[in-house]
C-alpha cells in the first residue's frame, strides 16, 4: 500500500506510545503465532511434538517431515507425498491465470473504449457474478463437465476457473481502463490503429500495474481453491489444498503433525511467496475487489 | 487540401439531439473555428468530422468525398486532443511514426518524414524522450508534429491550447496561426474562447444548444450578430444590451433608455421599415463597451457619435483602459474609456456613444432587427 | 466493408465471456433453481415437486443446526473482524515506525488457503497437543482449552480461525479510508479543541461508514460462502455441531445422494448473498454514476 501518512496521530505521551507499540506487538506475535507453531513443529520429530511444547523451537531440527510430505506421504491410495498435487496445481493455476487476465483485460477494454448499448448491463451480471456462492452452480458444473468429456480433468478445473475468475479480471480491468484517457484511443484510430492494434499497441503496455494486480489475484484465488478441487478433480487430477485436506484428514494411521504442518507449508509457500515479493499489489487487488463502482 | 461541407447534420445519443441540423462549409485552405459555451455540441460536431461518432443524418463532404461510414484513418484528416493524447508508452519519433508503422510505410521514408515535422516544430531534440519527459508546450508541438506528418486534408483541432498557462497559450496561438500560413492545409478548430476564435480564424461558427447561430468572418460575428446570444458571447467585456423602447419623435426614430433614479436618455436610432414595426414596443439596444467612451476618446472617424450625461457608479481601471460601469435600462452597463480619463465616482458625467456600431434585437425572439 | 466489420468486433470480442457467464452462472442459477423443485436424488431428474424440497429443508434438524452456526459464527465473525480490524487500523495510523512491517504481518493471512489455516489451528488447538498442552508442559496443570472437541463450543473455534484470518484485511480497509480522510478537518477540529481520541470518535469513525458498509458486505458473503476453513478444521463435527449451509449442501448433494435438498439449500445461499450484495452494488454503481 503506498498510502502517505498523514497527521491524524493522536498527540499523546510516551506513556500511551509504549501502549500503542505493546499493542501492535502484540498483534504481530497474535498472527505470526500460527505461522511460527507450523513452521518449528514441521522441523520436530513426531515424538517431540507428542510430549512436547508446541511453540518452544525443535530441539533437534530435522527434515524428514519435509521430505516426507513432499514426496513419500501416503496419500489416497498412493505413498507419493504432495509432489504430484503441487504439480496438478501449477498447470491449472497457470493457463486459468493467463486466460481470465486476458479475457478480463478485453472485456474491461471493451466495456471502456467501445461502449455499444448494454455493455452496462453486461458489466452489471459479471460483476454480480463475483458473489454467488459456488454451491449454486456445483451440480450443473458436475454434468456440464461430464458431458464435455472434461469431468476429473485438469482441463476442466482450468474451464471452472476461467470462467470464474472473469468477473473479478473483467472488475479490475474496466475500472483502471475507465480512467485511461479515450483521447489516446481515438488518436490511435485516427493514425489507422485497429480494435486490437489498439489494445497490443496502446492500452497494453500502459497496463503493467493493473496486470500485475489481476494476476496475483487470480492465481491466489485459484491456487487456495478448495471447493472447485474437492468437487471436479480425481485422483490423478487433484490440486494440492484438496491433497492437503485429504492427508490431515485422512482417518487411518498415526497422525503425523510434522508432516502435515510441512505439508500446509508446501501448500501455503507459493502464494505467501508472492504476497512477500508483491505485497502492495496483493492489497490492491484484495482493495479493488472490496470496493466497488 | 479541400474543403469541407457539412449538410444538415445531426447527431443523438439515444433520446437527446446533441446536433440540429447543421449547414457548414469552409473553402479549401480556411480556417474553421467552431465556438460556443461548454455542451454546445463544438466538440461532438469535431467528433463527427473526424469519424469518431458517427452521424444521425446529414452528409459530411471532404473535397467532393462524402465521408460517411468512412474509418478516421481513411478520411483523410489528422487531430490535435486537448489533452494531447499523446502515447505514454512511445517515445516522441514513435508517437509520430505511429500512424506510419500502421500503414506499412518504409522506415526510411518514417525518418525522412518525422525529421522534416520536427524541423517545422524545431523538436529535432525531443525525439528520443517519452511524453512524460516534456513540458505542456512541448508536448502540444509533438502533437502537432504527428498530425502534421500526415500530410492529412483538413487539420482538425479540439481546444489544444486549453491545457496551457496563459502567457504559452498567446504564444501557441501565434505558432498555429504560423504554420496555417505556411501549410495553406483546410483547419477546423474547436474552443471555448472567443478570442482565440477572433484571432486565428477566417470564418467563426457560432454554436449553442446543438443549433448553429451564426457563420461568418471573424469582423461579421463581431461587428454583426445576428441574434443576441452571439453579441453577448463574442468579446470581452460582453456587449451591452440594454432594455429600451422604440419611438417616433420629429418623424425619426428614437430609443429611450431609463437611466439612474428617475434619469432617462434618448439615442436615434436608424430609420428602416423593419425598425418602423417596433415603434412604441420595448427594443433591446446593443453596444460593446468600446463604443462606450468618453468624449476625448470617442472614434473621430465614425460619423455619428452621440454624448449624454450617465451616473458613473464604479470605476475599475484596467491598465490600458479604465472599465466604468452605469447603470441603463435597469442593468449595469460597462463603458470603456481611456486609461487616465478623469472620471469622479457618484456623480454624472459625459459619455459618448458612437451610434454606428450600434445594433438593435428584438427582445421577443433575440433576433437582430436590422 | 472492413469499416463495418470493425464495428463489430468489440461485441464479438466481449461475446464469449459473456455467454460463459450467461450459461455457467445464470444459467446454472436457473437450472439449480430447477432442481430444487425436483425429486433428484443421486441423479438430476426432471420429476416436478414444487415446493417439497424446501418444506422438507426446513424440517430438517440438520439444516436448522447449519443455520443457526451460520448465524453464530457469521456475527461473531463480523462483529470482530469489524472491530478488531479498526482498532488495528487506529494503532497503525499512529505514525509508527516500521509500519510496512506490521501491515505485512497483519495481512499475509489472506494469502494463505483456508485449509492450510484450518490445518494450523486443528492442531493448534487440538488438547492432546496443542495450546492445552503447552499449557501443561508450562506448569499450568489446570488449563483447560478443548473447545475444538466440545459440541457446544466448536463453532468458536471456527470463529477463532477465521477472524485470524481475514481481520487483517478489514484492517487494511479501515487504514486505506483512515488516510483517505481529509486532513483539513481534522486540523479544524484540532483548531476547536478537540482531543485526539474525540477527533477519532466524532469525527474520523463517523466518517469511515462506507469502509464499515463494504467491509460488511465482504465478510458477510465470505461467511456465507465459508466451507474450506470448516472442512479442514473440523469437518462439520464433532457430530454435526459445526456443520453450516455450505457444508450441509455438499454433503445432501454429494455423499447423502438428496440432490433436491441440496439444490435447494444452495439456493437458499443464493438468496441470503444476493440480498446483502444487490442492494450494495447497485447503490455503488448509481454513486459511481453520480460522480461521473
Amino acid at each position: 500500500m503506498s498510502i502517505p501518512s498523514q497527521d491524524n496521530a493522536i498527540n499523546a505521551g510516551s506513556l500511551t506510545r509504549i501502549l500503542i507499540y505493546t499493542l501492535l506487538i502484540f498483534f504481530v506475535i497474535y498472527y505470526l503465532l500460527p505461522l511460527w507453531v507450523m513452521v518449528s513443529n514441521s522441523l520436530k520429530t513426531l515424538d517431540e511434538i507428542r510430549g512436547g511444547d508446541m511453540l518452544a523451537p525443535p530441539k533437534d531440527i530435522t527434515f524428514e517431515p519435509w521430505r516426507q510430505a513432499w514426496s513419500q506421504t501416503q496419500i489416497g491410495v498412493e505413498a507419493t507425498g504432495l509432489k504430484p498435487y503441487f504439480f496438478n496445481s501449477i498447470i491449472m493455476v497457470v493457463p486459468a491465470v493467463f486466460l481470465s487476465t486476458f479475457l478480463g483485460a478485453l472485456n474491461g477494454y471493451v466495456m471502456t473504449k467501445w461502449e455499444f448499448p448494454g455493455v452496462n448491463l453486461i458489466f452489471g451480471l459479471m460483476l454480480l457474478a463475483c458473489f454467488i456462492p459456488f454451491q449454486i452452480v456445483l451440480i450443473p458444473m458436475a454434468r456440464i463437465l461430464g458431458m464435455l468429456g472434461l469431468a476429473g480433468t485438469l482441463g476442466g478445473l482450468i474451464m471452472v476457473h476461467t470462467v470464474y475468475g472473469l468477473g473479478f479480471t473483467t472488475l479490475f480491468f474496466r475500472n483502471y481502463y475507465a480512467a485511461f484517457p479515450t483521447e489516446l484511443v481515438r488518436a490511435a484510430q485516427i493514425d489507422g490503429a485497429s480494435f486490437f492494434q489498439v489494445f497490443w499497441r496502446i492500452l497494453i503496455p500502459s497496463s503493467g500495474p493493473i496486470i500485475v494486480v489481476t494476476i496475483i489475484w487470480q492465481f491466489t484465488n485459484v491456487w487456495n481453491d478448495f471447493l472447485f478441487g474437492a468437487s471436479f478433480s480425481s485422483y490423478d487430477s487433484t490440486p494440492i489444498t484438496v491433497a492437503l485436506n485429504n492427508l490431515v484428514n485422512s482417518s487411518t494411521g498415526v497422525k503425523e503433525y510434522n508432516v502435515h504442518f510441512a505439508g500446509a507449508i508446501l501448500t501455503a509457500l507459493p502464494t505467501l511467496i508472492v504476497y512477500i515479493v508483491s505485497g502492495r499489489y496483493f492489497v490492491r487487488g484484495l482493495m479493488a475487489g472490496a470496493v466497488k463502482g | 487540401m479541400a474543403s469541407l461541407t457539412i449538410d444538415q447534420l445531426t447527431k443523438s445519443f439515444g433520446a437527446v439531439e446533441v446536433l440540429k441540423g447543421i449547414d457548414l462549409d469552409i473553402e479549401d485552405g480556411g480556417f474553421l473555428v467552431l465556438v460556443g459555451p461548454s455542451g454546445c455540441g463544438k466538440s461532438t460536431l469535431l467528433n463527427c468530422i473526424a469519424g469518431l461518432e458517427k452521424t444521425t443524418s446529414g452528409e459530411i463532404r471532404i473535397g467532393d468525398r462524402n465521408v460517411e461510414g468512412l474509418h478516421p484513418s481513411k478520411r483523410d484528416i489528422a487531430m490535435v486532443f486537448q489533452s494531447y493524447a499523446l502515447y505514454p508508452n512511445m517515445t516522441v519519433r514513435g508517437n509520430i511514426s505511429f500512424g506510419m508503422e500502421i500503414r506499412g510505410v518504409d522506415k526510411a521514408e518514417q525518418e525522412k518524414a518525422i525529421q522534416e515535422v520536427a524541423d517545422i516544430l524545431q523538436i529535432g531534440n525531443l525525439l528520443d524522450r517519452k511524453p512524460s519527459q516534456l513540458s505542456g508546450g512541448q508536448r502540444q508541438r509533438v502533437a502537432m508534429g504527428r498530425a502534421l506528418v500526415r500530410h492529412p486534408q483538413v487539420f482538425l483541432f479540439d481546444e489544444p491550447l486549453s491545457n496551457l498557462d496563459a502567457k504559452l497559450r498567446v504564444d501557441m496561438r501565434t505558432e498555429i496561426k504560423r504554420l496555417h500560413r505556411r501549410m495553406g492545409t483546410t483547419i477546423v478548430y474547436v474552443t471555448h474562447d472567443q478570442i482565440e476564435a477572433l484571432t486565428l480564424a477566417t470564418k467563426i461558427a457560432v454554436l449553442e444548444a446543438g443549433y448553429l447561430q451564426q457563420a461568418g468572418s471573424p469582423d461579421e460575428i463581431y461587428n454583426d450578430p445576428s441574434n443576441m446570444f452571439v453579441a453577448d458571447f463574442m468579446g470581452s467585456p460582453s456587449m451591452n444590451l440594454i432594455d429600451g423602447l422604440l419611438l417616433e419623435r420629429d418623424g425619426g426614430l428614437e430609443i429611450e433608455i431609463e437611466g439612474y433614479g428617475d434619469t432617462k436618455i434618448s439615442l436615434p436610432a436608424p430609420d428602416t421599415a423593419e425598425m418602423r414595426g417596433f415603434v412604441g414596443k420595448p427594443i433591446v439596444f446593443g453596444i460593446r463597451p468600446e463604443a462606450m467612451t468618453d468624449p476625448d476618446g470617442a472614434d473621430r472617424t465614425s460619423p455619428q457619435i452621440e454624448t449624454r450625461d450617465c451616473f458613473i457608479e464604479v470605476s475599475q481601471p484596467a491598465g490600458s483602459d479604465t472599465f466604468a460601469l452605469t447603470p441603463l435600462g435597469g442593468k449595469e452597463c460597462i463603458a470603456r474609456l481611456r486609461a487616465d480619463a478623469r472620471i469622479e465616482l457618484g456623480a454624472f458625467a459625459p459619455i459618448s456613444f458612437n451610434m454606428t456600431k450600434a445594433v438593435f434585437f428584438d427582445p421577443s425572439t433575440t433576433n437582430r432587427i436590422r | 466493408m472492413r469499416d463495418r466489420l470493425q464495428e463489430w468486433v468489440p461485441r464479438i470480442v466481449l461475446a464469449p465471456s459473456f455467454v460463459a457467464i450467461l450459461i455457467f452462472v445464470y444459467g446454472f442459477i436457473l437450472y439449480t433453481g430447477w432442481l430444487s423443485m425436483t425429486n433428484s436424488r443421486m441423479l438430476p431428474n426432471n420429476d416436478f415437486v414444487g415446493l417439497a424440497n424446501y418444506t422438507k429443508l426446513f424440517g430438517l434438524k440438520h439444516w436448522s443446526i447449519a443455520l443457526t452456526n451460520l448465524a453464530i459464527f457469521g456475527t461473531l465473525y463480523i462483529v470482530i473482524c469489524s472491530c478488531l480490524g479498526l482498532f488495528l487500523a487506529i494503532l497503525l495510523d499512529q505514525q509508527i515506525r516500521s509500519e510496512g512491517f506490521i501491515r505485512t504481518v497483519y495481512l499475509y493471512p489472506m494469502a494463505i488457503s483456508f485449509i492450510v489455516t484450518g490445518v494450523a489451528w486443528k492442531w493448534f488447538l487440538d488438547p492432546g497437543i496443542g495450546l492445552e498442552n503447552t499449557m501443561h508442559q508450562w506448569g499450568w496443570e489446570s488449563f483447560q482449552f478443548n473447545w475444538i472437541k466440545d459440541r457446544e463450543m466448536a463453532i468458536y473455534t471456527i470463529v477463532i480461525a477465521a477472524v485470524w484470518q481475514s481481520s487483517g484485511y478489514v484492517m487494511a480497509m479501515f487504514l486505506a479510508g483512515l488516510r483517505g480522510v481529509d486532513n483539513e478537518i481534522i486540523k479544524a477540529a484540532q483548531v476547536d479543541g478537540a482531543s485526539g481520541v474525540l477527533i477519532y470518535r466524532r469525527i474520523i469513525i463517523p466518517m469511515m461508514r462506507p469502509v464499515f458498509l463494504s467491509a460488511f458486505v465482504v465478510l458477510t458473503h465470505l461467511a456465507i460462502k465459508s466451507y474450506d476453513l470448516v472442512v479442514a478444521m473440523t469437518g462439520g463435527g464433532p457430530g454435526r455441531a459445526t456443520e453450516v449451509p455450505a457444508t450441509f449442501m455438499y454433503s445432501y448433494t454429494f455423499t447423502r445422494n438428496q440432490m433436491g435438498v441440496g439444490a435447494s439449500s444452495a439456493i437458499i445461499m443464493l438468496i441470503m448473498v444476493f440480498s446483502i450484495v444487490v442492494p450494495y452494488l447497485y447503490s455503488e454503481i448509481r454513486h459511481g454514476e453520480k460522480n461521473k
